[in-house]
């Protein structure tokens, strides 16, 4: 017979709506967790799956995903030349909103150069890859399209050849992939509301602001054993470009873009851990207050403190336990259907399932503190 | 009965203060108890009753004089009240008005409690507290929970509970107040078996002058002091 788990049983609707409540505390830890992964995750998606080991971009631009960066569309030939260097493809990518069947779609529509890039690197869940140099799109699943759709473009009509698993830009918009030259016709067609918005709002920039004929950015990949830093000051030595390693994109995303968000979230994350606290100690104490008279009595019995005290921390660990379960079960239920990826790393909910552990057996303090000075004679009154 | 006291209470003064006002509670009290002794202890509202067994059951130490078991000092007043606990677990027995009862626990585990916080195994606990249940005729109400009890039914688990360490002293606060007179008389029965056939040292606090006669002696308590009759 175990007294914490008894008294559990006892009241199991309290301790059941206490682990819900506390549960939805830890649930929106691990989202604001969750979401901030996703971003990083989003940001650094095609920094990590494009395969570029350099990115030429504008010079002085840390472009072409944190600043805007606007390069000549023939820069690809001149870096063919460069020592090193195994492959070069060109790089396009703008927001733009249209409007298909009466939806409105935000995408983030990415040119990819084609032949050289048939889009291989694309996880499909259906269709395929590039077959033509025009008016093919791949789709990510966001956007809801299916194989075989034609939408149109601008002036033209898209066929979906094939629709990608979590191609997301760090708006979280979702990627159209289409060939490098139909991304730049698409960018220089602007819907009229565009041209009313830029007439107004002429110094503002815009992402879908590319001069005719010209990319973002060019990626290079290395030959095997090819000097990272000699072709980068090779290239950055032409004095009109800016020369980035996938190393340093991640950089400018992670500790540039993102961490005032990830400040933010941090301190989210610290509130809602001190309100999760404030709520298990309240429900702890509570629960050691209505028990003031049976403590005594075990006192009387002769009972240990480290029994009382073993009770008590037991019936803590129990909240934080099952708290955390539901947790992860609200967590799984909900967050697929969030606007944005909540990426629930297992790393990251041990951190978390740990941290919920020691939050909630740090919050039977007062309970036990209350506990401890109960004193025996108090069962006579 | 001219054996050594297994308990006495030796000159012991309880004073409560409130404030500037004193109260006397105990007054220089020197009672003693001998094993398979049943003592009853009576007096008027307010003499010292209670105080006396507190002081008695280790649950509160004297303000002047001291407690001693089998000739051993155990209690005085600069003792440490939960230095206490561990004597009061190992041969301590306590009976109330009030049962006392664990609300959460069924009859068994009630009595189970006090042999698992003396360290016993869990298995020897669950057969040695359904064993005293049956012994005080409420084996068939072993899983019920105290709510689903009589208040005599209570009182028997209680002093199960009291009983489960095999105690050599068990002190009792007006342990039949809440009983019709037949349960009142029963449960003094049993302290008087149990003084007989265990040899353990009762004392009991009652209004109930019906029992008397059963008890070894009277310990009449007024004003703080007790007076033998
Ligand atoms: N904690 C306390 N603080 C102050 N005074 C107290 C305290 N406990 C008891 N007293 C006082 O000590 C005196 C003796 O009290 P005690 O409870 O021992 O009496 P009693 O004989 O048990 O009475 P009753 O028959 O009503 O139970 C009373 O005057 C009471 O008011
Ligand atoms: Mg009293």
């Amino acid at each position: 017979m175990n007294l914490a788990w008894a008294d559990i049983r006892h009241h199991v609707l309290r301790f059941f709506l206490t682990t819900i409540g506390v549960g939805a505390l830890f649930t929106a830890t691990i989202g604001m967790i969750g979401l901030y992964r996703g971003v990083v995750y989003e940001t650094l998606l095609i920094i990590n799956d494009v395969g570029a080991d350099i990115w030429v971009a504008q010079g002085h631009r840390a472009g072409p995903f944190a600043e805007l960066s606007e390069v000549s569309g023939t820069l690809d030939r001149r870096l063919e030349g460069v020592p090193g260097v195994s492959q070069v493809r060109r790089f396009i990518q703008f927001n733009q909103q249209y409007e298909i069947n009466g939806r409105r779609l935000r995408m983030a529509v990415t040119g990819l150069d084609f032949p050289k890039d048939k889009g291989n690197w694309i996880p499909l869940i259906a269709g395929r890859h590039f077959y033509a140099g025009h008016y093919e799109a791949i789709a990510d699943q966001s956007l809801g399209f299916t194989v075989g759709d034609q939408i149109r473009l601008g002036h033209d009509d898209y066929t979906i050849i094939g629709v990608a698993a979590g191609q997301v830009d760090m708006a979280g918009d979702g990627i159209l992939y289409v060939t490098i030259p139909d991304a730049q016709t698409l960018n220089t067609f602007a819907p009229s509301e565009a041209i009313l918005l830029n007439r107004m709002n002429k110094t503002a920039p815009g992402r879908s602001g590319y001069s005719a004929g010209r990319v973002g950015a060019v990626m290079v990949a290395l030959r095997p054993g090819a000097d990272q830093e000699q072709v980068r000051n090779y290239i950055r030595n032409w004095g009109d470009v800016e020369v980035l390693t996938r190393d340093d994109q991640e950089d400018i995303m992670l500790n540039g873009r993102l961490w005032r968000l990830r400040i933010q979230i941090l301190a989210f994350v610290g509130m809602t851990l001190l309100v999760t606290t404030v709520v298990v100690s309240l429900s702890i104490y509570t629960m050691t207050v209505e028990k003031t008279h049976q403590i005594a009595l075990l006192k009387l019995l002769g009972a240990r403190d480290s029994i009382i005290v073993a009770m008590i921390l037991q019936q803590a660990l129990l909240i934080g336990v099952k708290s955390f379960a539901s947790a992860l079960l609200q967590s799984y239920v909900i967050f697929p259907h969030f606007p944005r990826t909540v990426l629930l790393l297992p790393s990251d909910l041990a951190v978390e399932g740990a941290m919920a552990i020691v939050l909630c057996a740090a919050a039977s303090w007062f309970g036990i503190r209350k506990a401890l000075s109960v004193r025996a004679q108090e069962v006579l009154s | 009965m001219s054996a050594a006291p297994l308990i006495s209470v030796s000159q012991a003064s309880k004073v409560y203060r409130i404030g500037d006002a004193q109260v006397r509670a105990l007054d220089e009290a020197s009672v003693e108890i001998r094993a398979g002794e049943l003592v009853g202890i009576l007096g008027p509202s307010g003499s010292g009753k209670t105080t006396f067994l507190m002081i008695a059951g280790l649950l509160d130490t004297p303000t002047s004089g001291r407690v001693l078991f089998n000739g051993r000092v155990i209690s005085k007043p600069e003792t440490n009240l939960n230095q206490l606990r561990d004597f009061r677990r190992k041969h301590l027995g306590f009976v109330f008005q009030k049962a006392n009862l664990i609300p959460f626990l069924n009859a068994t585990q009630n009595v189970q409690i006090a042999l698992q916080i003396n360290g016993a195994r869990r298995r020897y606990a669950a057969q040695r507290s359904r064993l005293l249940l049956e012994q005080f005729g409420i084996g068939n109400r072993a899983k019920n929970l105290p709510s689903q009890l009589s208040g005599g039914e209570q009182q028997r688990v209680a002093i199960a509970r009291a009983l489960a360490n095999q105690p050599e002293l068990i002190l009792a606060d007006e342990p039949t107040a809440n009983l019709d007179s037949a349960r009142g008389r029963q449960v003094m029965e049993t302290f008087r078996r149990l003084a007989d056939q265990e040899r353990i040292a009762i004392c009991v606090v009652t209004h109930d002058l019906r029992c008397v006669d059963l008890f070894d002696r009277c310990i009449t308590m007024s004003d703080g002091r007790p007076t033998v009759q």
